[in-house]
């Protein structure tokens, strides 16, 4: 985790779901790349960050590329964020005695169904292993989620709408990163609503 | 009249049976033998002047030093041994940059006076020791001005670890009758320039040279400036007004 | 009993090794503490929660000190040194108000705690230091320290357990960091939020705190140094302050210079 640096950030708002991450590559304290990102989209509903080791994030990008493409052509719909969760879980778990060192957030939005017709916004997050936990509010990872949680739990509230999430989120993770030496050098968000993606760079602190 | 005494006179610890430290005594009696030295205290600043005994004319006046700074804002005066003062100069100036470094302020006025005075009490102090500071009480009392949150202020110290403050205060052989002057021409109201004339003029009246800018020395504290000592011509500025 | 640890010692041979005994002399009691200052107040604030590893060794233990009527002084880190060193740092204000017959100032307390701090640079106190108060111009202040008395003077400050999560907070809240003004409105300037709004963000800063890190919790102490003269409505007025929220006036410590210090008890979760 303290190789590459990197933290990305996930939350719930009113029929949305927003994913933030930084896009900071380094070599420990030497900073590489100011492009390097961490989230990836799964469809337009379903976006997930990996922040952890840079190689394994391209590893396991790959390898769940493949993955969902297999399930989008044995099943013929869209995979939805739960059952991505444990997709990724059970990838993670695969290597449980020489683990992937990457603690993934996933966010995303269920196209509704007959058998689920009202489904909720969903962000999930794991550990290096793929043991899942499902918050009701946000998600955070990387070097900086000590800090993320700190904003987040003061800034988040119960209902956001896209805009307001958006404004929520970009603080959250700005105000995290500018206080650690391994995240920043610019950021990124994707606000996810059941029509479009709103996908914004941020003008962050380059320090 | 030292024969009466003589059994009492040898040791700095020792009192006499009338309750007296002669050695004590006869250091206030060394600074009566010094140059007078005059403080005097003003609404705007502190104001010290003493008189420079040339006694060769080929003496460097300006290589005589009476006055001297402890810090920015303190500055003293000395009449006696002064070579006295200048341990004492020394303690008091490391006393207020101590205070400076540990408070981040400047110390008070009163309290630098009673750390010189802290130290002219430690005559004898372990006499018997190698590392014995001093073993006779200092020769010499300062007129100690300076500039705090109370404002401007003078204090008198002497050989006995005494301190006092004045509104204005003369000491060294013409102090008597420059005491007397001072509490006849001093008043509360004082400008800082009226209180440079007076000091000179009271130096005048007791020095039995005729007083010109080589010897005397004046110096002052205000809050603009601190302290400093004045200029040559500045003091014959002061010095030609006293002739009009 | 975690004060000594044993050095490594395979049970085979501990008959004929020598089971080496090392005291350290240093432990962590969790905990956080945070301060800001406004315009002509200072608030100082941290919980009450005192622990040792997982166990909690009690509810109530402080970390916020009045320390003279415009000088407030909060310590975390390990709590005998911050105890310890408290105590001295009040012989020394009583030392000093005998040498010169007045209290002393904010900024000379902070510089003598420097001085304390660095006089034991080699076995120092274990403690992270913010001191708050009124300085001598009337404005609220506040400087922090690190173990060994590097200070600085700041609009606010979070130490201890959750300072990593109470500080970008603080940074975006009290900073305005990445934040900008609406087109045409007034400037941000820090250290000038209203008291309500401190005060409410102190709450929040540690309601959040003890919702994610297990140090950090119990209750919470927020002393309020105000400025002479300043109105206390904005403490005082009963619907300001939130619920379950107390607050009593301490009296002064010296003669009172005017200056009055205020502490607010409020609960915190206990989970």
């Amino acid at each position: 985790m303290e190789l590459n640096g990197g933290s990305v950030v996930a939350m719930i708002g009113k029929d949305c779901v927003a994913i933030a991450s930084d896009l900071r590559l380094g070599n420990q304290q030497v900073g590489i790349a100011s492009n390097f990102d961490k989230v990836f989209p799964v469809n337009d509903k379903l976006y997930y960050g990996l922040p952890g080791l840079a190689t394994d994030v391209y590893t396991l990008r790959e390898h769940l590329r493949f993955r969902v493409n297999m399930y989008r052509m044995k099943e013929e719909r869209e995979i939805t964020p739960k059952t991505f969760t444990h997709l990724l879980s059970s990838t993670l778990y695969e290597k449980r005695f020489g683990p992937f060192f990457i603690e993934p957030v996933v966010a995303g939005l269920t196209t509704p169904t007959p058998l689920d017709p009202n489904p909720k916004p969903y962000i999930s997050t794991m550990d290096t292993i793929g043991c899942i936990t499902t918050p009701k509010d946000f998600a955070v990872a990387g070097t900086a989620a000590d800090k993320l949680y700190g904003v987040a739990e003061g800034l988040w509230e119960p209902d956001l709408e896209p805009e307001d999430l958006f404004e929520t989120i970009s603080q959250t993770l700005l105000n995290a990163v500018d206080r650690d030496a391994l995240s920043g050098w610019g950021a990124v968000v994707h606000i996810i609503t059941h029509d479009k993606v709103i996908t914004r760079t941020l003008r962050a602190r380059m320090d | 009249m030292f024969m009466t005494r003589s059994e009492y006179d040898r040791g700095v610890n020792t009192f006499s049976p009338e309750g007296r430290l002669f050695q004590v005594e006869y250091a206030m009696e060394a600074i009566k033998l010094g140059s007078t030295t005059v403080g005097i205290t003003t609404p705007h600043g502190v104001v010290l002047a003493v008189e420079k005994r040339v006694p060769s004319p080929l003496l460097e006046s300006s290589s005589i030093e009476k006055i001297m700074e402890i810090d920015s804002h303190l500055g003293c005066a000395m009449s006696g041994l002064t070579a006295d003062a200048r341990t004492m100069v020394e303690h008091a100036r490391v006393t207020s940059q101590m205070h400076n470094f540990t408070y981040d302020e400047r110390i008070g006025v009163e309290s630098c006076t009673q750390a010189v005075c802290d130290l002219a009490l430690r005559f004898g102090e372990s006499v018997e020791d190698d590392d014995a500071l001093m073993s006779r009480p200092f020769g010499v009392a300062l007129l100690i001005a300076g500039i705090d949150e109370k404002g401007p202020q003078l204090y008198h110290t002497d050989p006995s670890g005494t301190f006092v403050r004045y509104d204005a205060k003369a000491i060294g052989s013409g102090s008597d009758a420059a005491q007397q002057s001072l509490q006849d021409a001093f008043h509360k109201q004082m400008t800082l320039l009226e209180a440079h004339s007076l000091a000179l003029k009271v130096l005048k009246q007791v020095m039995e040279e005729k007083l010109d800018e080589n010897n005397v020395q004046l110096a002052q504290v205000t809050n603009e400036k601190g302290f400093e000592i004045l200029g040559e011509k500045e003091l014959k500025e002061v010095i030609e007004t006293l002739a009009a | 009993m975690a004060l000594y640890s044993n050095a490594p010692a395979s049970y085979a041979d501990h008959t004929s090794a020598p089971i080496e005994h090392r005291f350290n002399p240093y432990s962590d009691n969790g905990g956080s503490i945070l301060a800001i200052a406004g315009k002509d107040f200072s608030v100082i604030a941290g919980d009450t929660r005192q622990s040792e590893g997982y166990n909690i060794q009690t509810r109530y233990a402080r970390k916020v000190w009045q320390l003279t009527d415009k000088a407030v002084l909060a310590t975390n880190g390990f709590a005998a040194d911050g105890n310890n060193f408290v105590k001295r740092v009040k012989q020394r204000l009583e030392w000093y108000e005998h040498a010169h017959h007045k209290p002393m100032g904010l900024k000379s307390i902070a510089r003598m705690i420097q001085t304390m701090l660095y006089a034991k640079r080699f076995f120092p106190y274990y403690v992270y230091n913010i001191l708050g108060g009124i300085e001598e111009d009337g404005s609220g202040a506040v400087y922090s320290f690190d173990p060994v008395g590097s200070y600085e003077r700041e609009a606010c400050r979070a130490a201890g357990a959750a300072q990593s999560l109470i500080q970008p907070f603080l940074d975006n809240q009290i900073y305005f960091k990445n934040q900008t003004p609406e087109t045409g409105s007034e400037p941000f300037i820090p250290g000038n939020l209203p008291l309500s709004t401190v005060l409410s963000l102190v709450v929040d800063s540690f309601t959040s705190a003890t919702e994610r890190h297990i140090e950090v919790g119990d209750g919470m102490e927020i002393y309020v140094v105000m400025n002479k003269g300043r109105t206390t409505d904005d403490l005082l007025d009963k619907k300001k302050l939130g619920p379950g929220m107390e607050v009593e006036e301490l009296g002064a410590l010296g003669e009172g210079g005017g200056e009055r210090t205020f502490l607010v008890r409020a609960a915190l979760k206990r989970d």
